[in-house]
């Protein structure tokens, strides 16, 4: 009776210790965001009183302002959305094609260095953006895009490749040859065994490398801010420093434009969370 | 029909190819040659002079530079264990949940979507002495001291950690939770009937089949180790005294503001170098498990 | 902040239609057809000037085509890879005092394109700061900066405080004339953390230009005649020993040494610091009510002077046009009309200071008249400090030595290092790169 007691007294402990390490955990993860969201809705005085306001009051002020003409602190948040939303886009949906069709050629085909081949597209990846700025901003200004959405899409569809390629190497090698070998004696050809047979498989590892290319080509910084000049082609990253003055942050308007930003990505990711797991480890692990 | 002459992976591959080669591999070969130059942004005609190795052996003997290095080393070390215990107990907690389960990790997914210089923005404005929301708790609470977060060289490099954890734990809780959704029932099983304790279960059965799982996450982290450098630059810009400054920072510092961009493009070989050492030790790592547990493909 | 910022906007409408008249009247030349492209400085306080730009479009039938618009530190990094990749073909670019002469041969002689009757028009000492080896590079817009004393009226009317202070120091408590009273005061003043004496800006550029003023009030210079550092002299020590000394009093906030301008001037607002060398962009914000609780209690009054003389480091902004523009006249036509005293006017209403005598007469003798008495109190203190004014040395690399002497700064502030020690080891740097770049 009394083991009985202490033991189901310890149970009980264990089981408020992982509540509550749990509880401080995701409030770790969330609060830093819930701030940046409840800020958005802050007057500036509050946000930047002292001592603080723990009683938060609420106003559209920023919201509007941020949308407002360029007298009221209005940022071009609509061309940054568009401008966003089009290479991240764009250079998802090339960078998943190039990355399959790679993908299939080191899961299906033998050729001498394959090894080789595949550790060097990666370390292409690992290049830091910082180191690699100026040196592209001069080719493309040879070229002739920068500034241009063109010039982004392509050094986004460069930065995704290889993580692509990984992804989908993985799943594609999981698929035996016998099925599609099967589509092909009825009559299939390779293009069409491929969409109709490995396709389908590989879903979940293509989504999930979509979602990564995606989210980094929508949250990449470094080369955005040296490839873009103009609202016609900056993104919403490089947009944020619209609220850095030199003499002021308005703490409460990059709030607002920073929830902007997140809502999209979080939308996108909630979608394909599921897909997100699936593709990460069975590409990963198994490839 | 001279196509046929190509075999078919290599065509699959071309665009692959092209598209590296010419967004990454023609930049790099530009700055590999512009890092034997004198090469200020400023004055063109600068890199047509030849000056050697005259850039490596300044940064090499340069004290900052080889701090600075020592630093981002340290950095990602501290960063990339710390990401996998927290990250590995996160997933622990949350396997052992029994219901919301499916939120918690939706949650556990939040900060993978917010921009690395979102995150520095963030941090800075909670971090700030004056009116962050950390010293705001803490002066609340009683405390009363501005705790200067961003500039004592230790509470500083502390508070840029805290956002680089912050922002990539995630990864290594979810491919970890995965990993445990994945794993078979028998072996644990057995393990219970033969006594094991909770530990041992842990050590010599759970653990090992999470390996590969850890290093997925590992090789992930470790090909944008350097999206740090939109965080701190954000947070501290390297500062106070250079209490964080870390090779990306000196090295963007140096090419763009200071212009010499032959002495930054050799700094970003070194910096480049680094990226690709943590990269391939993790591959290798990778391999090594994936063979160990019998996925190698 | 927000509604300061609509009324300055509202201001400065108003002011653009009651000269709206003159401009079109104004001969600004005829350019029908051809398209300017410009990069200018982007971010509130000067963007109410750009909504000028469509008169003269108007009056020239040109057209401008703003191709980037960034704050301050990215428009500079954008124009350095433009230089680097041989992208200069724009016309017009914002450009600021400290980083003209880093652009080499990148913007026109203005002096070969305006006449000496326009540029005679302009303050000297701003068209001095915009001239780099004899060539005048830039334009002055109303954006002039020089910093005054910003103070907590209340402290100076408390009769126990001042009683308290003559007691401990032997002499009146009043608004400080020296930088030893300010080191005084703010020490007398300081209660951390509620209160701080005063506060300074502590990284970047922006600690260097500090220190800079403080090495010259204190009658030394930063570089002498061949370039070569002498900050490290006596009067350099003296100066740096004012910063390490109020740290170690705890009279400036822990985080200064992180802070820049944006930092300090949300301080000042907060009502915990006493004393605030300060812009004079900040002047309205300080005393509005919706963005400052100091408002109401602020005090403006010429910066103090050390051993030699008053601080006063000065910066302005203004237009170039560059070298490879396909349309010069119709280039340096909109550079003159953005700095013309009609948009001077109207820039200044905005709260800036002008570059332009008559625009500065015409704001003070309207604010004497005005209702406004801070606005009056600010103008003066700002009239006076602008007569001792000094630019950074015109030199490129400028940016690059501020890069290498505000880590030793630091060092010295926080204790790492003694100030002797820190300075000796800024200056030997500098003294090689200024030998690597050829000077001596």
């Amino acid at each position: 009776m009394d083991r009985n007691q202490s033991h189901r007294n310890r149970k009980r402990m264990l089981k408020a210790l992982h509540f509550a390490a749990l509880f401080m955990t995701m409030s770790i993860i969330c609060i830093p965001g819930l701030w940046i969201v409840l800020n958005s809705f802050r007057p500036t005085v509050e946000i930047m009183a002292k001592p603080p306001v723990w009683t938060p009051s609420f106003t559209l002020e920023h919201y509007r302002a941020m949308f407002g003409g360029a007298g009221e602190g209005g940022v071009p948040v609509f061309s940054y959305f568009r401008n966003s939303i089009i290479v991240s886009v764009v250079s998802t949906l090339i960078a998943i094609l190039i990355g399959m069709s790679g993908g299939y050629a080191f899961a299906r085909y033998r050729f001498k260095g394959k090894a080789g081949y595949f550790v060097g597209l990666m370390l292409f990846r690992a290049v830091p953006g910082v180191a690699l700025s100026l040196p592209l901003f001069i080719v493309f200004a040879r070229v002739g895009i920068i500034d241009t959405h063109l010039g982004l899409i392509l050094a986004y569809v460069a930065m995704n490749v290889p993580f692509t390629i990984w992804l989908t190497d993985g799943f594609f090698r999981q698929i035996p040859k016998e099925l599609h070998e099967a589509a092909e004696i009825d009559g299939c050809n390779r293009w069409q065994a491929f969409w109709r047979v490995e396709f389908p498989v590989a879903r979940s590892g293509v989504a999930s490398a979509a979602i990564f290319a995606f989210l980094t080509s929508w949250n990449e910084f470094a080369l955005a801010s040296q490839l873009t000049r103009s609202v016609g082609s900056k993104t919403m990253p490089v947009g944020l420093l619209d609220f850095t003055a030199e003499f002021t942050i308005n703490w409460g308007g990059m709030c607002a434009l920073a929830v902007l930003m997140i809502v999209p990505a979080l939308i996108l990711t909630f979608l394909v969370q599921k897909h997100l797991i699936a593709g990460l480890t069975f590409g990963g692990v198994k490839g | 029909m001279s196509r046929r002459r190509l075999p078919e992976w290599f065509v699959l591959l071309l665009p692959a190819f092209i598209v590296i080669a010419a967004v990454v591999l023609i930049p790099l070969i530009f700055s590999l040659y512009s890092s034997f130059t004198p090469y200020k942004l400023t004055r063109p005609s600068t890199l047509w002079k030849w000056v050697g190795t005259y850039n490596y052996e300044k940064i090499l003997t340069d004290a900052k530079f080889w701090a600075a290095f020592g630093r981002t080393v340290l950095f990602l070390t501290i960063v990339l264990n710390l990401e996998l215990l927290l990250g590995l107990g996160i997933a622990l907690m949350v396997n052992k949940v029994t219901w919301g389960q499916r939120s918690l990790r939706t949650v556990l997914m939040f900060p993978m979507m917010f921009s690395p210089i979102l995150v520095g923005f963030q941090f800075k404005f909670i971090f700030n002495d004056n009116i962050g929301l950390v010293n705001n708790v803490l002066q609340s609470m009683g405390f009363n001291a501005a705790l200067p977060w961003l500039v004592d060289g230790k509470l500083a490099m502390f508070s840029i950690m805290f956002a680089e954890i912050w922002m990539s734990t995630s990864v290594f809780a979810i491919l970890i939770l995965a990993g445990l959704f994945a794993m078979p029932r028998d072996p644990l099983e057995a393990a219970k009937v033969d006594g094991c304790t909770a530990w041992q279960t842990f050590r010599h059965i759970t653990l090992p089949f999470l390996m590969p799982f850890i290093y997925i996450a590992m090789t992930i982290r470790s090909l944008d180790v350097a999206r740090a450098y939109d965080i701190v630059q954000i947070m501290t810009g390297g500062g106070p005294a250079r209490r964080t400054e870390l090779l990306w920072t000196l090295m963007s510092r140096t090419g763009y503001v200071d212009a010499r961009m032959g002495l930054a493009n050799a700094m970003g070989y070194v910096s480049i170098l680094l990226s690709i050492l943590f990269t391939v030790y993790f591959f290798k790592k990778l391999s090594a498990a994936r063979a160990e547990i019998g996925m190698a493909g | 902040m927000k509604n300061t910022k609509v009324l300055r906007a509202l201001f400065a409408s108003a002011a653009i239609v009651a000269v709206g008249e003159s401009a079109l009247a104004s001969d600004w030349g005829s350019y029908e057809g051809i398209t300017v492209e410009a990069k200018l400085i982007g971010g509130q306080q000067y963007e109410g000037l750009y909504g000028r730009i469509a008169d003269w479009e108007a009056a020239t039938g040109a057209k401008v085509d703003i191709i980037s618009k960034k704050s301050h530190f990215e428009i500079d990094k954008e124009i350095k890879s433009d230089m680097a990749a041989g992208t200069t073909k724009w016309c017009v670019g914002s450009n600021h005092s400290s980083f003209a002469p880093q652009y080499e041969g990148l913007y026109v002689n203005l002096n070969d394109h305006v006449s000496k009757d326009d540029v005679a028009g302009f303050v000297g000492g701003n068209i001095n700061a915009s001239t780099v080896g004899g060539e005048l590079l830039m334009l002055p817009r109303a954006q002039f900066d020089v910093s005054v004393l910003y103070y907590l009226k209340s402290n100076y009317e408390d009769a126990d405080k001042a009683a308290a202070f003559k007691a401990e120091y032997g002499y009146d408590l009043a608004v400080p004339d020296t930088w030893d009273q300010v080191k005084d005061q703010a020490i007398f003043f300081a209660d951390p953390p509620n209160f701080y004496g005063t506060q300074y800006a502590g990284k970047d550029e922006a600690i260097v230009g500090r220190f800079y003023e403080m090495v010259v009030a204190e009658g030394g210079n930063y570089l002498d005649e061949n370039n070569k550092p002498i900050f490290n002299s006596d009067a350099g020590q003296r100066a740096l020993q004012w910063f390490v000394d109020l740290y170690a009093a705890k009279a400036v906030p822990a985080g200064t040494t992180s802070y820049v301008w944006d930092d300090l001037g949300q301080g000042f607002a907060s009502g915990t610091i006493a004393l605030n060398l300060d812009w004079p962009g900040w002047a309205g914000f300080f005393n509005d009510p919706e963005s400052s609780k100091a408002a109401g209690n602020v005090g403006v009054a010429v910066q103090p002077k050390g051993t030699a003389t008053r601080t006063g480091w000065s910066g302005h902004h203004g237009f170039s046009v560059t070298n490879d523009c396909a349309n010069k006249d119709a280039a340096v036509s909109l550079v003159q009309f953005l700095t013309s005293e009609e948009s001077q006017l109207a820039e200044s209403a905005g709260g800036s200071l002008p570059t332009r005598t008559s625009v500065w007469e015409a704001n003070v003798a309207a604010a004497k008249a005005g209702d406004d008495p801070f606005r009056a109190e600010s103008l003066a203190a700002f009239a006076e400090g602008a007569k001792y004014a000094f630019a950074v040395p015109p030199i490129p690399e400028w940016g690059e030595t501020t890069n290498i002497v505000f880590p030793e700064l630091q060092a010295a502030i926080v204790g790492d290092k003694t100030v002797k020690e820190a300075l000796d080891d800024a200056a030997a740097e500098v003294d090689e790169l200024m030998r690597e770049s050829g000077y001596y």
